[in-house]
């Protein structure tokens, strides 16, 4: 039987299990990662780095993590708090790396025309809109726990979900047929 | 025809496949601090051991423990008076040390 993550997290707690925490990176690694790829706009080695950051983090600090809310929504957290903090290191966002981007895609899931307009499309969104969008359009976070990642008022994700999906609509619009 | 919010849905999701590991979680294990329990384990064992090896000198030292033989015998002179305060104190002291300790527990948490 596949142990949960709190069981994992649990071994992790008792017997500082670095195997168990390894567990938990193979199963999250891939949305984390993902996530921040997105908000890098694209730019894989620096967001590889920032899971990297946000996994050693995440290990740290895991006696804090109580269980109110999923370890993904937890790792979001940590996740984003990793972007923003390097995004304000920067002062600016890091530039969009397009071609990089589309070349670490599968071909087979989407119409490589629809995923260069999709991404270019997300990249011109507001960070705000962006990551709600993300995190409740794409890796189908509740409204409440956006709120709980991006550490803003419910209605502020709302809005911004709203808003930024009315954009990218506009901007798809010819995809639309 | 316009788009709808569940087709947007899901396109970003097909956007955006599963990211093979390619040796990231390696990476990040070789990130992690050390577990510290084996240095924790070290510590308590020399405590033990320093307190083991302190006991046997103070014994070795005070003629066989003569010494608390005398104290206590001098206890059993004590009047009752000073027992009973000696114990209300003790209790009281005890019982501060626990409310603080409880207090910062919660504050904690």
């Amino acid at each position: 039987m596949e142990l949960t993550d709190a069981d994992l997290i649990a071994r992790v707690l008792v017997d500082d299990d670095q195997h168990a925490f390894g567990e938990l990176v193979r199963r999250h690694q891939s949305s984390v990662r993902g996530l921040l790829r997105q908000l890098t706009r694209g730019d894989v080695q620096l967001a590889d780095d920032l899971a990297q950051d946000a996994f050693v983090r995440a290990y740290k600090n895991i006696r804090t993590f109580r269980g109110e809310a999923k370890f993904s929504t937890w790792l979001y957290r940590i996740a984003y708090n990793c972007f923003r903090e390097e995004a304000r290191k920067r002062k600016e966002l890091v530039g969009i790396n397009e071609e990089q981007w589309q070349a670490e895609q599968d071909p087979q899931t989407i119409d490589p025309g629809l995923r260069h307009d999709l991404m270019h499309a997300l990249s011109l969104l507001p960070l705000h809109e962006r990551s709600a969008v993300l995190l409740c359009c794409q890796n189908g976070l509740s409204h409440d726990e956006a709120s709980r990642v991006l550490g803003i008022p419910l209605g502020t994700v709302k809005t911004n979900v709203l808003r930024g999906r009315e954009k990218l609509k506009k901007t798809l619009a010819a995809w639309a047929n | 025809m316009e788009i709808q919010d569940d087709w947007l849905d899901r396109k970003l999701q097909e956007a955006v496949p599963y990211i093979e590991d390619d040796g990231f979680t390696a990476r990040v294990l070789r990130m992690l601090p050390q577990p510290v329990r084996r240095t924790e384990f070290l510590r308590s064992f020399i405590l033990v051991a320093m307190s083991a090896f302190a006991s046997a000198l103070t014994y070795v030292l005070s003629d066989g423990g003569r010494f608390i033989l005398v104290e206590m015998f001098r206890l059993t002179t004590i009047p009752t008076l000073w027992v009973v305060v000696f114990a209300l104190a003790s209790g009281m002291l005890v019982m501060a040390g626990g409310i603080f300790a409880a207090m910062y527990r919660v504050h904690q948490i």
